[in-house]
């Protein structure tokens, strides 16, 4: 097969893959979104209209994340970029992987906190607009995985990595697509269900709102750090150069650091977010003890990242020892 | 670039490396992350025994790794034994 | 296209080791504290009682931050970090703000910034920890809660300082090059400003205070 038509092929699968996966993602948020949305209207018909301004607000929030997925099909679909070959297509294929994991995540937690803040808003209309705003942060946050996933996408779209040789670099740009791509799924997962958390409290407990929104701030930025390993993994990736191998084994172990670090983040990262969404809510009900709660948290998510960290020392082993 | 059996079997357990330590960290992950939300909404109900809560998150939580840490012995062995 | 990665270096060659200067971050830093020196000017000149304009902006900010610090830390702890913390978030925010304004790119957008920032406040929380409790008690720390734990401690500590800092770049660095592709595909209409508004302002604000709050929350977890 030549080149060239390697690098379509590449190119067309990699685009179908994107856009199929990231779309999952974010139907199913905004999908949980107007689920509570009509459950906070039923609750309180009066500010229906406000109620609806604020379901879409966090709609198009979370459909940010696939709107990522569609930008890198169509680049992937339509741009020529430098480089050409069996290692472009692998590029190729990498950034769409890359691109669609992550959109999952991000799209699936950026639909917890617009749901509960409509619920929110029924329940308490006096604080709607600081519910719309910790929504709104809560959201932009989570979708912090998806623009990793989008930043490795685009240097694997756009570097140009014809100067390496083909084994094992074809193992090494794909693996590097699979490490952030899969473990963004779990930080936006984790990262949305810390803002699902604060919305809800924050109706529950207006006053507690500071220390609330701080609290959901310091959980999502922790339970963001198994993508931030899967990034910093793509990168080593991408950017060392391997010397040419003449086994598969060394093509292997590079694809395989990146599964490594890709499905190890996925956990960790449900995980965190799950720990820092029980600590917001109880910030909101024990103000006063909100320092212990924070420290507690933070404990419970360094222990929980535990195996994260396995997952990137093993990464790290198969890239540069073995 | 020929596939010989030796570099087959390398190849593979290299690929089984990273597949038993990737798909083992999430069930720790997850199991974790629940202990300490647990933890969380006990301190905040009782804020009083907080030593008593964290130690026993911290137990709890290294009991759940357990099997994380059977994935990276296995992880180990493919890489540097087999 | 071709032009993504690529930054304009100064490299200068000293008893045979290199010195690499990567300039646009460095000029962009600059330019950065330029901007500090003037607002800081500007808000300080005539302190009234009853502040106006720029010095209700300074008093607003520096007031803020004061109370976050309080509430990790107390009152003594707020008074020796206050100065830094609120420092670093000011920094910050105008780094992640200067690529609004045409031909100035974010100094964050290089690694180097956030780096050097995570590891300062690495370095700030490690000292106050040591200070505060004595070497022996802060280095018993690492063989909570298990004595095997050690290993992975340290690298956890290791890994908040990677988190931080590669969190800040990350995201800095993506929106400008999600603006600079799709201003390439769309001719530079419609959609660029709002991209711009919603990663340099919004993103760039939500970061520097997450950054800032991250910062305090570890010296408050050491000096504990």
């Amino acid at each position: 097969m030549d080149p060239v038509t390697l690098t379509k092929l590449a190119a067309n699968v990699g685009a179908g893959l994107c856009i199929g996966f990231g779309a999952v993602g974010a139907a199913i948020g905004e999908g949980y979104t107007a689920a509570e949305a009509n459950l906070a209207v039923s609750r309180n018909p009066k500010i229906s209209g406000d109620l609806f301004k604020n379901m879409l607000v966090g709609q198009a929030v979370a459909e940010s994340a696939s709107i990522f997925a569609l930008v890198i099909a169509i680049l992937l679909l339509f741009v020529d970029s430098p480089g050409s070959g069996e290692i472009k297509a692998a590029a190729l294929f990498g950034a769409g992987l890359s691109m669609g994991f992550g959109a999952i995540g991000s799209g699936l937690g950026s639909g917890f906190p617009g749901g509960k803040a409509c619920v929110g808003i029924s329940r308490q209309p006096a604080v709607s607009s600081r519910l719309t705003t910790n929504m709104l942060i809560g959201s932009a946050v989570s979708q912090t995985p998806a623009i990793f996933s989008m930043v490795v996408a685009l240097m694997l779209i756009f570097m140009d990595f014809s100067t390496q040789p083909l084994q094992p670099t074809w193992a090494a740009l794909i693996g590097a697509g699979l490490s952030t791509g899969m473990a963004a799924i779990g930080s936006g997962i984790g990262g949305g269900l810390a803002a699902g958390a604060s919305c809800d409290s924050i109706a529950r407990q207006p006053r507690t709102a500071g220390q609330v929104t701080t609290t959901m701030l310091v959980g999502q930025a922790v339970a963001q750090t198994p993508s931030i390993f899967g990034l910093l993994v793509s990168f080593i990736l991408m950017f060392k150069s391997f010397p040419a191998a003449t086994s598969v084994s060394a093509s292997m172990a590079l694809l395989s650091a990146g599964i490594c670090m890709g499905f190890g983040g996925i956990g960790p990262g449900i995980g965190n977010g799950m720990t820092a969404e029980g600590a917001v809510r109880w910030v909101a009900r024990n103000i006063e003890h909100a320092g212990d709660l924070m420290r507690t948290m933070l404990v419970g998510q360094a222990v929980a990242q535990s195996t994260a960290i396995y997952a990137m020392v093993i990464s790290l082993v198969l890239i540069f020892v073995v | 670039m020929a596939i010989e059996g030796v570099d087959l079997v390398k190849a593979a357990a290299f690929l089984g490396a990273g597949l038993s330590m990737g798909l083992g960290a999430i069930g720790p992950g997850v199991g974790e992350g629940m202990v300490a939300a647990k933890a969380c909404e006990a301190i905040g109900k009782n804020s009083k025994e907080a030593g008593l809560l964290t130690r026993t998150m911290l137990v709890g939580q290294a009991v759940s790794e357990s099997t994380g840490i059977y994935s990276l012995v296995v992880a180990l062995l493919l890489l540097f034994v087999v | 296209m071709g032009n993504l990665g690529q930054v304009h270096q100064l490299v200068v060659t000293l008893f045979g080791f290199n010195m690499v200067f990567n300039l646009e971050a460095i000029f962009m830093t600059w330019v950065v504290f330029g901007f500090l020196l003037l607002f800081g000017m500007l808000t300080t000149r005539k302190r009234d009682f009853v502040p106006r304009r720029f010095q209700i902006v300074g008093e607003m900010i520096v007031g803020q931050f004061y109370q976050l610090t309080e509430d990790a830390l107390d009152r003594k702890g707020a008074e020796k970090y206050g100065p830094m913390i609120c420092s670093l978030f000011l920094f910050m925010l105008l780094s992640n703000w200067l690529g609004i304004i045409p031909h100035l790119e974010e100094p964050t957008k290089d690694l180097n910034t956030p780096l050097a920032l995570g590891l300062m406040g690495f370095v700030v929380a490690h000292y106050a920890g040591i200070k505060s409790k004595g070497f022996k008690a802060y280095a018993r720390e690492y063989f909570q809660p298990m004595f095997f734990m050690m290993p992975l401690n340290v690298i956890g500590e290791m890994a908040k300082i990677v988190s931080i800092s590669f969190r800040l770049f990350g995201n800095i660095m993506g929106g400008s090059i999600i603006i600079l592709v799709v201003s390439h595909l769309t001719y530079s209409l419609l959609l660029p400003p709002l991209l711009n508004a919603f990663f340099g302002l919004f993103v760039g604000t939500i970061q520097a205070f997450v950054f800032t709050m991250l910062t305090v929350v570890y010296i408050s977890v050491q000096i504990k």
